[in-house]
C-alpha cells in the first residue's frame, strides 16, 4: 500500500474527481472472544461518494462501521484518514477527524431544541439563544431542511429528527458520515426526501457510508457497493455493475458444504431416517401487534424443528415474546394463539412456563442469566420458578443433582462450576441459559438466536441439543438471522418479513438463495 | 466472593476465604476488618471502651438501626428502596398507643399495630409492583402521607406507652440471661432474615430480582407478588424496630419521621456492601455496617466528640462506602457488558 498524500476534501465536488481515498482501512480485523467479527478487511472511501455496505445480519457491517467511527478498536489492521495513519481511542477522536455516525436510534436529547441539539458537544461558554437559533436556522436552510430550530426535538417526527442529526454532523464539519439503517423508520415520501439530502451531501464532497438491509435502496443511492459475508469482504464494485440478483448471490454465496453447520447437519441426518412429526401443538393465527407483527400465522408440531428466518425487525422475536407472555404490556391487536387447540393468552412468562413453553432469549447478558450467581444456582433457580419444582426451603441435594445432570448433558465446562457465570465463555454461558430453561421441562421450546456470540466449537453442540429435543418429541422453534443455521437444523423453514410469514420451505427444498430472496424487502 | 450468600459461600473453607480475600475482598470483608481494627485501637487507647458494659451498650445502641437495616437490606438487594420505613415505624405504633390511652386493650393494640404496618407495606408494594412506579418516589410520597394521616388520627408529637403494659416494654427494656433484650431481638431478627435470604427459594428469588429483574421475569419468577411481599416484610421489620423503640424510650415520637434516621439506615446497609445495583450483599453486610457505625459512635461518645464533627465523619464514611461500592461493582453499562 502506498502512502497517500492528504487532499483538502472540501475542494472536491464530485465522485469522479476524487482520486485519493479520504478513508482507507487496511487489513482490518476485530476479534470478539476468539471469533472474528471482521477479518482482514480492505476498505476505501472517496470524498463525494456514497458507498453502500450490504450483508446479512452478523456479516460485520456494524463492526466495520463502528471501528471507523471510533466506537470500537480494531484488533488488527490500521486505518488512514486522508492518507495519514489514524488512531482513534474514543468516538471523540473520530469526530474530531470529521467522521460522524448517524445511529439507527437517534442520539438526540429530546427535551432540547433542534438548535441546541445541533450545537451539542460544541457549545461555547456563553451563547445567546438568539444567536444559536439564527445560526441553526441558516444551517438548516442551507441544507434545505424545513425545521424550526426552536422546536424541542421530542415534538419532531422521526424523519425530522434524522435531519437534525444530519445537520449536527454537518455542523461538526463531518467529512465522512456513516448512516446505519437510516430509512428503517421512514415513510416512502420521507425516504425520497432523505435520498435527495444524501445526494446533496455527496455533491458537497462528503463521503458517505450507507448501511441498509434494503437492497433496492442501496442500489438506488450508492456509487459503489461493498458486500460483506461472515466478516469478510466479498466484493467491492461500482453500483451500475451490480444487480439485486448478483448482490444476493454474493451475500449468501458461501459454499454451504464447507461450513461446520452443514457438516454437523449431514452427520446428524446421515443414516437415521427423518423424524416423523407428531400432533400440532402450537397455532398462531393472524396475530397482530402494532406495526411490528402483522397477521402472523403459523403452526408448530411436536417432534419437529421449525426455523424462522428473517431480518432484524421482521417481527420474529416479537411473535416469540407474544407467545411467551414476555411483553410488558398487552399490545396484541388481534388474532389468537392456540396451545393444543385451546386459545391462550399469557400476560406474564410464568403462565407460559407453567403451560410448558420455554423461550430462550436472544440476549443472554441483558436478560438471560443472573450474573452474581454460580452455574448451579442459575440452573436451580429455573427449576424453583416452576409449579412442580418449587419448594420453600432450598435443597442443596436437588440443586447439585439438577446442575450435574444438565452440566453433563449440555457439556458445560465443569471446571467452572463454582465460578460465577460472567466468568464463563460465551458458549458455556449460553448453555447455562439453555439449561435454566430446559430444567423447567417444557414441551415447546423457542430458541431466539441460539448461537449468537457463541464460539465456533460450541455451535454444533448446541445444534445437537436442539435436534435431540425434537427427537424426544418436543416442539422446537429456532429463530435465527444466520441462514446456514436455519437451513442445517430445521425440518421446516418459515420466513418472516415485515411482520408476516411470507414463505415456507421444507428442509429438502430450501436453499439460501430462496430464503434470502423471501426475507429481503 | 466467599461471604456472598448468593454464591452459596457457606461451604467454603477458611483457607479459600483467605485466598478470595487477598485476590479481591468483598465489601463486607473490608468493613469487618476495619471494625476489628477499630475495636483493637479503641480498646488500647480509650479507657473504658473494652468493658463488658460498654460493649453491651454499643450493641444495644445499634439494635434499632440494625433491625431497620435488615428490612432496608432486603429491599435494596431486590433493587428497591424504602424511604418510608421510619414513618411506618412511627405510625404503626403512635396510633395504637393513642388508642390505648382511650382504653384499647393491649392485645388489640398490638394486633392493630401489626395490621397498620403490613397494610402500609402492602400498599407500597402494590403501587410499586402494579403501577410500576419507581420505589424511591413511591416510598418518599408514602412517608409524607403516612406521617400526615398518623398525626391526624393521633395528634401528638409524643405518645407515651402505658406504664402498666410490661409486655410492650419488655423487648426494649428487659434483660434475658443478663443480655439486654434489644440485642436479642436484633440477633433473632438477623438470624431469621439470614435464613430467609440464603435458605429459602423466596430469598433466592429476591436475589434474582435484584440481579436482573427481566431475567427473573423471563425465568418465571412471579415478580409482582414478590415485590408486595418484600415491602410487607420491610414494614413488619419497621414494626419490630418500633416495638424495641417504645421499650427503650417509653414512648413513640412522631418527630423521628422528620429526622434523618432513614438515611442512617441506608448508610449501614450500603456501608456493609449491599450494593444499590441490587443482587449483592447479605445480612452479614447489615451486621458489619451496624458494627462500624456503632463502634464509631460509641468511641465518639467516650471521646466526647461534638456532634458537628460526628456528622462530618458520618458523611465521609458514607461517601467512602459508595466509592468502594462503585469500585467493586462498576456501574457503567458499557464496561459491564464488554466483559468478554
Amino acid at each position: 500500500m502506498s502512502e497517500v498524500l492528504s487532499t483538502p476534501v472540501a475542494n472536491v465536488t464530485s465522485a469522479s474527481a476524487a482520486k485519493e481515498p479520504v478513508l482507507r482501512v487496511v487489513g482490518g480485523s476485530k476479534i470478539y472472544g476468539g471469533v472474528h467479527a471482521i477479518e482482514d478487511i480492505d476498505f476505501d472511501l472517496y470524498a463525494g461518494e456514497v458507498h453502500a455496505l450490504v450483508g446479512e445480519n452478523g456479516a460485520g457491517k456494524s463492526t466495520l462501521s463502528k471501528a471507523i467511527a471510533g466506537a470500537i478498536k480494531l484488533s488488527a489492521g490500521e486505518y488512514y484518514v486522508d492518507g495519514k495513519l489514524a488512531n482513534f481511542d474514543k468516538p471523540g477522536d473520530a469526530l474530531a477527524a470529521g467522521i460522524c455516525m448517524v445511529y439507527q436510534e437517534t442520539s438526540l436529547v429530546p427535551t432540547m431544541s433542534a438548535a441546541q441539539n445541533i450545537e451539542l458537544g460544541n457549545e461555547k461558554l456563553i451563547t445567546s439563544f438568539r444567536t444559536l437559533n439564527i445560526q441553526a436556522q441558516q444551517l438548516l436552510q442551507s441544507l434545505n431542511f424545513h425545521i424550526d430550530p426552536a422546536t424541542p426535538v421530542a415534538l419532531l417526527g422521526t424523519a425530522k429528527r434524522q435531519m437534525v442529526e444530519i445537520a449536527r454532523a454537518v455542523y461538526h464539519n463531518a467529512r465522512i458520515i456513516i448512516f446505519d439503517e437510516p430509512t428503517a423508520s421512514l415513510t416512502p415520501e420521507e425516504i425520497v426526501h432523505f435520498f435527495n439530502l444524501v445526494r446533496d451531501l455527496r455533491n458537497r464532497g462528503v463521503a458517505i457510508i450507507y448501511i441498509s438491509h434494503a437492497l433496492e435502496e442501496s442500489l438506488q443511492i450508492s456509487d459503489r457497493i461493498t458486500v460483506l459475508r461472515d466478516g469478510r469482504l466479498v466484493i467491492t464494485a461500482k453500483t451500475p455493475e451490480m444487480t439485486r440478483e448478483k448482490l444476493v448471490r454474493h451475500m449468501v454465496g458461501r459454499d454451504i458444504k464447507q461450513t461446520h453447520y452443514a457438516r454437523a447437519a449431514e452427520a446428524a441426518r446421515g443414516g437415521t431416517a427423518r423424524r416423523t412429526r407428531g400432533a400440532k401443538v402450537l397455532t398462531v393465527e393472524n396475530v397482530t401487534m402494532g406495526m411490528v407483527v402483522k397477521n402472523m400465522s403459523f403452526s408448530v408440531y411436536a417432534g419437529e424443528v421449525v426455523g424462522i428466518a428473517g431480518l432484524i425487525g421482521s417481527g420474529r422475536t416479537e411473535i416469540a415474546k407474544i407467545i411467551f407472555g414476555a411483553l410488558k404490556r398487552n399490545l396484541i391487536n388481534g388474532g389468537t394463539i392456540k396451545l393444543r387447540g385451546k386459545p391462550v393468552r399469557y400476560r406474564v412468562p410464568k403462565q407460559a412456563i407453567d403451560a410448558g413453553i420455554a423461550y430462550i432469549t436472544e440476549d443472554r447478558k441483558l436478560n438471560g442469566f443472573f450474573e452474581t450467581m454460580v452455574v448451579d444456582d442459575n440452573v436451580y433457580i429455573g427449576k424453583l420458578a416452576t409449579k412442580t419444582g418449587w419448594r420453600f426451603l432450598l435443597s442443596k441435594l436437588t440443586r447439585n443433582k439438577l446442575a450435574s445432570l444438565w452440566v453433563e448433558r449440555l457439556k458445560i465446562s465443569t471446571l467452572q462450576r463454582s465460578a460465577r457465570i460472567v466468568e464463563l465463555s460465551g458458549g458455556n454461558q449460553q448453555k447455562v441459559v439453555v439449561a435454566k430453561s430446559l430444567v423447567q421441562d417444557p414441551s415447546i421450546i423457542i430458541f431466539d438466536e441460539p448461537t449468537r456470540g457463541v464460539d465456533v466449537g460450541t455451535i454444533p453442540e448446541i445444534h445437537a441439543q436442539i435436534r435431540r429435543l425434537a427427537e424426544e418429541g418436543k416442539a422446537v422453534v429456532v429463530i435465527s438471522s444466520y441462514l446456514p443455521e436455519v437451513l442445517s437444523i430445521s425440518d421446516r423453514i418459515l420466513v418472516a418479513r415485515l411482520g408476516r410469514i411470507v414463505a415456507e420451505f421444507d428442509a429438502a427444498s430450501a436453499t439460501e438463495d430462496k430464503v434470502m430472496y423471501a426475507a429481503i424487502h | 466472593m466467599a461471604l456472598d450468600a448468593s454464591a452459596g459461600g457457606e461451604s467454603k473453607s477458611v483457607g479459600s476465604m483467605l485466598v478470595q480475600l487477598l485476590r479481591k475482598p468483598s465489601q463486607e470483608q473490608i468493613v469487618l476488618l476495619l471494625v476489628l481494627a477499630l475495636l483493637v485501637i479503641f480498646s488500647i487507647s480509650l479507657p473504658g471502651f473494652s468493658t463488658l458494659t460498654n460493649l453491651l451498650n454499643l450493641v444495644r445502641s445499634i439494635s434499632i438501626l440494625g433491625i431497620l437495616g435488615l428490612g432496608m437490606g432486603l429491599i435494596v438487594i431486590s433493587r428497591g428502596i424504602d424511604l418510608s420505613m421510619v414513618s411506618i415505624m412511627a405510625a404503626a405504633w403512635s396510633i395504637p398507643l393513642n388508642q390505648m390511652e382511650a382504653g384499647l386493650p393491649i392485645g388489640w393494640a398490638i394486633l392493630l399495630s401489626v395490621f397498620i404496618a403490613v397494610l402500609i407495606g402492602a400498599i407500597n408494594g402494590i403501587v410499586i409492583a402494579f403501577v410500576e412506579a419507581p420505589p424511591l418516589f413511591v416510598t418518599l410520597a408514602a412517608s409524607f402521607v403516612i406521617y400526615g394521616v398518623a398525626f391526624w388520627i393521633a395528634p401528638a408529637w409524643v405518645v407515651y406507652a402505658p406504664k402498666n403494659a410490661p409486655v410492650l416494654l419488655y423487648p426494649g427494656q428487659g434483660l434475658l440471661f443478663g443480655i439486654p433484650m434489644p440485642i436479642i431481638v436484633f440477633l433473632v431478627a438477623a438470624t431469621v432474615m439470614h435464613l430467609f435470604l440464603s435458605r429459602t427459594s423466596v430469598g433466592r428469588f429476591v436475589y434474582g430480582q435484584g440481579d436482573n429483574p427481566e431475567a427473573a421475569r423471563l425465568a418465571g419468577i412471579p415478580l409482582r407478588p414478590l415485590i408486595v411481599l418484600e415491602y410487607a416484610i420491610v414494614a413488619l421489620l419497621a414494626w419490630l424496630a418500633g416495638l424495641v423503640w417504645i421499650g427503650t424510650t417509653g414512648s413513640m415520637q412522631m418527630s423521628i419521621t422528620q429526622g434523618t434516621m432513614v438515611f442512617d439506615v441506608i448508610l449501614v446497609v450500603v456501608l456493609g456492601g449491599i450494593s444499590l445495583i441490587g443482587g449483592r450483599g447479605s445480612v452479614l453486610s447489615v451486621v458489619v455496617g451496624c458494627m462500624l457505625i456503632g463502634t464509631l459512635l460509641n468511641a465518639f461518645t467516650i471521646m466526647d466528640v461534638n456532634s458537628e464533627v460526628q456528622n462530618i465523619i458520618r458523611g465521609m464514611v458514607l461517601l467512602a462506602a459508595i466509592l468502594l461500592d462503585n469500585w467493586l461493582h462498576p456501574r457503567d453499562e458499557e464496561t459491564a457488558r464488554q466483559g468478554d
